[in-house]
């Protein structure tokens, strides 16, 4: 039997990851509501819920983008229930401007929102830290570091929240979420019940946001002084040296303090927004030096310095502000000895390990559609004469389009970028331009982008990779899911604008995706090419394993032109000694390579 | 207290493996943490996964201290040798997953970094991949590695406590091929529980 441990019984210790334990930590929590747009590392949180929330009691849904998420849980919040909001660090700044306003509204039933941030950009497109963007919109900051605080955080933070009716922000890192370590099962609360009234905070017009604004200072200031304080933060050691960390980066201290065998005082803050400040100064009275060590920003040693400034406090500093901490990536037990050897003056060994090992690129997987895609873009392009096409992408499995060979991929910002950024190369340049985008992206921001490009007149051909799933989290649904959920269909959406050169295509037909590509590159006005098929592993997933081909080099027919390895790609080929051949195990069988097209001496077989 | 490294390529199962180490580490009333990292890809990207029982905070494994590395690739095997501690052990999986990047430059699998890197240490070779479609299952390379992995006796972990949570991480008609390639797998590193122990 395969077990479902987060549906475990109070008392049982569960070998989990953090983002499961904060899956359990919002049943146990009593939550009502949970909504997110899916984004690494915080994807599992959605899907566990997908799986179990409906047994937790919990209406979950996935969003099209982080701020309908919120909005979601805001009003859910609004009505008494407890409402959770999970997303990837730059989801949060989709969801900022309804984000900043929650703190001015307040809320009713406790609300949590969750970051994962992730330092070392291990799956994004920067490390910032949301720290910072709680601070920013006033909204109480607390940071876990370990799968079981993850957990016991979020229900504090939803206590703390429902009793100064104001929102918390917990901020997750990559080497949090990702972790598993033993979480003790607590008992499920009951939910709050639904006690919706009118509320001149909930319409920030100017009167209402004015009187506002003196709220959230008096609800920060009651998180400050709550009882649930001391919950978060803890100390222990003695030694004059006092190191002041939080998050993640707490984990690595205690080991590399030994691996240098010296010793200092811990002050591990939980709740890093507001800070409770009687307890900072007092540690920061009786020590001699201080260490901040975070990962992210300064945003615990800008605070403390400045509480220090205005009590006219001197102590030997040291952290990211005087350079002896570092400001980027992420932290491990080797980093932080290395810093910390230079402020405690040893001497440390630094073992380096010189051997050069080749690159594995991240690459698409054999059977992707987006590979027949590119590969069609390309050979389109040449045969239209179109040398230097400027390609914007986007955020999706269809980013590693950028990669050799087919590299069609030149600017990229955010979700949904790839359309904004079309008008502006489009408007300006001479050159073609060809973007790309996936089915999930286009819902969370591509549309507004593609209304823009048609109201204003702006000639591009925009490629919506159409694979029906959000695949590069890890299999999520779209708005295109259904049942149980309605399908909105993307040609009607892309019609509906208004756009007549449409055309729809499925790219493992290289033949006549060929054409139709070309007729779109023809086209002298905005053209949409919508590329449909299923992601290969949603496919594999559903396939029984009786269907399942390989395929192999026919050797003696194998010509040696390579066009195989070097333009199309697949990652189930490779080469020995000049010849091809087909990885077995890798092959997904979806036959693609073995049409003239790839191969024109029909060597690709299938493999009896 | 031990530390272990499994390398390999997405969709190897290394994760999977990893989880099973840990959950019979946790029934044991251990501390285990883990660590896994998902890059871009869905799959063939690279994979690490660390795994530490006993009394640790930091999940990463500080370089050079790791007592085994368990690859389910050669070149995975290199990438993440650095880990390793002084005398530490290799269980190799003997399995080539040529990188894209060289394929498209039409080059060899690198061989000859391979044979030189992993030559310096203490290295068993587990044929797994083998082992398993003997076994009529090629999915079960992992399950022996597991198996392999048991009979070094570095886990410190009970044999039925890893049955078990195997057991609760499959469903119960791939129980009998798994509990097979386990046995495969323990007799493959030539060494034995009660030696080291």
């Amino acid at each position: 039997m395969v077990l479902e441990p987060l549906l475990g019984p109070e008392g049982r210790t569960e070998f989990l990851l953090g983002n499961e334990a904060v899956a359990r930590g919002i049943y146990e929590a009593g939550v009502s509501v949970a909504s997110t747009y899916p984004g690494t590392p915080s994807s599992e949180i959605g899907d566990v819920l997908y799986r179990t929330s409906a047994q937790m009691g919990i209406k979950f849904e996935y969003c099209t983008n982080e701020k309908v998420a919120l909005e979601v849980a805001a009003a859910a919040s609004a009505g008494g229930l407890r409402s959770f909001v999970f997303m990837k660090h730059v989801g949060l700044n989709v969801a900022m401007d309804s984000f900043v306003s929650l703190s001015g509204s307040g809320v009713k039933g406790g609300m949590v929102v969750l970051s994962a941030d992730d330092p070392s950009m291990h799956s994004s497109q920067n490390e910032q830290d949301n720290r910072f963007l709680g601070k920013f919109a006033k909204v109480i900051v607390v940071e876990p570091s370990s799968p079981q605080e993850l957990k016991d955080f979020i229900l504090y933070a939803f206590d703390l929240s429902e009793e100064v009716g104001h929102p918390v922000l917990v901020r997750s890192v990559t080497r949090i979420s990702h972790i598993r370590a033993p979480v003790r099962l607590g008992k499920a609360r009951e939910k709050n019940s639904w006690g919706y009234r009118r509320n001149t905070s909930y319409v920030l017009m100017p009167e209402n946001a004015y009187a506002a604004q003196a709220s959230i200072a008096d609800r920060i200031e009651r998180a400050a002084s709550s009882r649930f304080r001391e919950a978060f933060d803890s100390s222990y050691g003695e030694s004059p040296t006092l190191i002041i960390t939080s998050g993640a980066a707490y984990n690595y201290i205690d080991e590399a303090l030994e691996m240098l065998n010296v010793r200092a005082r811990i002050l591990k803050i939980g709740m890093s927004f507001p800070l409770n400040r009687e307890r900072v100064m007092e540690e920061i009275g009786k020590a001699q030096r201080v260490v901040f060590v975070e990962e992210g920003g300064p945003f615990i040693e800008e605070q403390v310095l400045a509480l220090c400034a205005l009590n006219s406090i001197k102590k030997e500093f040291y952290g990211k502000m005087n350079g002896f901490v570092p400001t980027s990536y992420e932290m491990d037990v080797d980093r932080t000895a290395g810093f910390l050897s230079k402020i405690f003056g040893i001497e440390m060994d630094v073992k380096k390990d010189e051997s050069i090992v080749p690159r594995r690129e991240p690459v698409l997987c054999p059977g992707c559609p987006h590979r027949a895609t590119y590969y069609v873009a390309r050979m389109a392009m040449k045969q239209a004469g179109i040398r230097n096409p400027i390609a914007p992408t986007d955020i999706g499995c269809y980013t590693l389009g950028y990669y050799e060979p087919y590299q069609l991929g030149d600017f990229c910002l955010s979700m949904g970028s790839s359309v904004g950024s079309s008008s502006g190369f489009a408007m300006n340049s001479t050159e073609k331009v060809v973007s790309f985008i996936g089915d999930s992206t286009f819902f969370h921001a591509g549309i507004p982008a593609l209304v823009n490009a048609y109201h204003n007149n702006h000639n591009f051909v925009l490629v919506i990779m159409d694979n029906s799933v959000t695949a590069m989290t890890g299999g999520q649904p779209t708005p295109e899911t259904s049942p149980p959920f309605r399908r909105v269909d993307i040609e009607s959406v892309v019609r509906g604008i208004g756009i007549k050169n449409v055309f729809v295509m499925d790219p493992y037909d290289l033949k006549n995706s060929l054409e139709t590509f070309k007729k779109a590159l023809r086209s002298d006005d905005l053209a949409v090419v919508i590329s449909r098929r299923e992601c290969a592993l949603e496919a594999d997933r559903k396939r029984s394993p009786a269907d399942a081909k390989v395929f192999t080099i026919n050797q003696d027919k194998c010509n040696q032109c390579y066009n195989c390895v070097k333009n199309f790609s697949c990652a189930a080929f490779y080469t020995e000694d000049g010849k091809v051949y087909i990885d077995g195990e890798l092959c997904d069988g979806c036959s693609v390579c073995s049409e003239p097209l790839v191969c024109p001496f029909n060597a690709i077989e299938v493999k009896d | 207290m031990v530390s272990i490294v499994f390398a390999g390529v997405g969709g190897q199962g290394v994760i999977t493996v990893a989880i099973m180490v840990g959950r019979a580490a946790v029934a044991e009333g251990k501390n285990a943490l883990m660590t896994e990292l998902h890059g871009m890809a869905q799959r063939g990207g690279r994979i690490s996964v660390e795994v530490r029982i006993g009394d640790y905070k930091s999940a990463i494994i500080p370089t050079g201290s790791a007592d085994a590395l368990v690859a389910f690739e050669e070149l995975e095997a290199v990438r993440n040798i650095s880990k390793l501690k002084e005398g530490g052990i290799v269980l190799l999986n003997r399995r080539r997953i040529h990188p894209v990047s060289m394929t498209i430059r039409l080059q060899n699998y690198p061989e000859d970094i391979v044979e030189e890197r992993l030559g310096r240490v203490n290295k068993v070779d587990v044929d797994a991949d083998q082992v398993a479609l003997n076994l009529g299952n090629k999915k079960v390379a992992n399950t022996v590695m597991i198996g392999a992995l048991y009979s070094t006796g570095i886990l410190g972990i009970n044999e039925e406590s890893l049955v078990s949570a195997m057991k609760e991480s499959l469903p119960e008609k791939h129980w009998a091929v798994n509990m097979q390639a386990f046995e495969e797998g323990k007799k493959l590193t030539g060494l034995s529980v009660a030696n080291i122990a």
